[in-house]
């Protein structure tokens, strides 16, 4: 089997990791230590347009962030608006920064050189929390196996980010379980509480990971209830979910 | 009788495969052409039922697509994320053929239980998504009767395979260093979306998770719409409403 470096920091995690900040930092970390990159950064889109660094591992990573919020425009924004990978190599290829042009111009004029930049949307379904963007001084693509690691690696982040915003009570990223990211039922009964109390994906989960933790029942158990129609989420609250936090988006 | 002994005709044959290659030149939607691929496996190979399953970046399997959306069969495919026929030739890169289930009980003990709890299929056969050597899946074949498929039938089965490798990759022009995992991720995020839609439609409608999907894929091969795009809408806006209130004929 494949060593998949940043995969494996991020599973080792501690489960009770309850600040995004600090969860992004661990996550920014594991990249720049299990990579061949120099920096990297997380930045939520927490309303369409406001936008925060929840952490970046040096003052180029932050700069880099910095500049595609003010010209609204770069890889970052360009991950976030397509919900794929926006993956740049060379940013002194001109075919390949044609997206983005201002941005590509502004980072060799700010910047001692950056040759390489690969952003990665922050994606479950239909939500996209933010992205992470990576950067090297060299140029040159991430290879295969690096690449693999780094897909694998942001689906965890992604879920674990989630898990933390859809936090019922305080119980850090314990509640994440990998096994969300292939159980149907959980998908379904989000889509279903959707419909039923008019809430965005992000927000639907959120009510059902608060039933299950009130509860005491596994996530996917309350999954089943809901598509088998045992369970109904009205908008009286149901027990234990007055505490979704802050869940947005 | 056994499996074997019924090959597709040539015009159906030839219906199935001009159809994919003309969905493949398009601009399409995997999700939408993995369901394709496993209702012409079905039609094809005389199976009762077929499923695709794709690994995730840990090399865990993910079902995508079944010829039938009903819990069950999602549940059997899903099942095989650890155990059975599929995972073993995901691992492998073999075709993996158990021509009777009964025999196997001791090889995947879950897998055979479930099978057995339901008393459906007999025969499984697995099929390897393979890229350059790099496996990334497998399909997976049902019989409700005993029996090992034919040397043809085997290698339409890969044939089939090898176009949902060949359509994975080709969805979007790759430019770059936009590979092989994107590509998969990409797939996998868009069944997640379809799932919600699923459920939203279903709430809203009324209808079952198979029907919510039917629905779906209804709506958007008439109006010749990304099937994951149409999924985007009804999790997003209030398309759900315009899908459940289309003109729909039930499929036989």
């Amino acid at each position: 089997m494949v060593d998949l470096p940043v995969t494996r920091a991020l599973l080792a995690i501690a489960r009770d990791t309850r600040d995004d900040r600090a969860l992004a930092e661990r996550i920014c970390r594991a990249c720049v230590t299990g990579l061949d990159v120099d920096g990297a950064a997380i930045s939520l889109l927490t309303a369409s347009t406001l936008r925060t660094t929840l952490w970046a591992s040096d003052p180029t990573a932050d700069l880099l962030e910095e500049l595609q919020f003010s010209l609204g425009q770069g890889p970052c924004m360009e991950a976030a608006t397509t919900g794929r990978p926006d993956l740049t190599p060379d940013l002194s290829d001109v075919t390949d920064t044609a997206r983005w042009t201002v941005f590509a111009a502004a980072v060799a004029e700010q910047t001692d050189g950056i040759g390489a930049v690969f952003a990665l949307p922050l994606q479950w379904g239909t939500v996209n929390l933010g992205v992470l963007d990576l950067y090297r001084r060299a140029p040159g693509s991430l290879s295969a196996v690096q690449l693999r690691d780094l897909v694998g690696a942001v689906e965890i982040a992604t879920l674990m980010l989630l898990g933390l915003r859809t936090n019922p009570d305080g119980e850090g990223v314990n509640a994440w379980d990998g096994s969300w990211a292939g159980r149907a039922e959980i998908h379904q009964a989000t889509g279903m509480v959707i419909a039923q109390l008019g809430l965005s994906a992000t927000d639907a989960f959120a009510r059902l990971r608060a039933h299950a933790f009130a509860e005491q029942r596994l996530l996917g158990d309350v999954a089943a209830d809901v598509v088998a129609r045992r369970l109904r989420f009205t908008d009286a609250d149901e027990p234990g979910s007055g505490t979704t936090g802050r869940s947005t988006s | 009788m056994t499996p074997a002994d019924r090959g597709p005709d040539t015009r159906q044959l030839i219906a199935a495969f001009v159809g994919l290659a003309d969905t493949l030149v398009d601009d399409y939607d995997v999700i939408d052409l993995l369901d394709r691929l496993v209702a012409h496996s079905v039609e094809l190979l005389a199976a009762d039922a077929a499923g695709i399953l794709l690994a995730d970046p840990q090399g865990r399997l993910r079902a995508v697509a079944s010829s039938s959306e009903d819990a069950q069969l999602m549940e059997l495919l899903q099942i095989q994320a650890e155990q059975g026929p599929c995972v073993d030739c995901y691992r492998s890169g073999s075709p993996v053929a158990v021509p009777d289930l009964d025999a196997a009980a001791r090889q995947w003990p879950r897998f055979v239980a479930s099978l057995a709890a339901h008393e459906t299929y007999r025969s499984v056969h697995a099929l390897p998504m393979r890229l350059r050597g790099e496996g990334i899946g497998a399909l997976n074949l049902f019989h409700r009767r005993p029996g090992a498929l034919g040397p043809t039938d085997i290698a339409l089965a890969q044939g089939l395979a090898d176009i949902a490798t060949i359509g994975i990759l080709q969805e979007r022009a790759i430019h770059r260093g936009e590979v092989l995992n994107e590509q998969l991720q990409t797939a996998l995020n868009n069944r997640v979306i379809i799932e919600q839609a699923k459920g939203v439609l279903s709430q809203l409608g009324g209808l079952s998770m198979p029907g919510a999907f039917d629905r779906l894929r209804t709506y958007s091969r008439e109006r010749n719409l990304r099937l994951s795009e149409v999924a985007r809408q009804v999790v997003q806006t209030d398309l759900a409403a315009d899908v459940l209130s289309a003109p729909y004929r039930r499929r036989s």
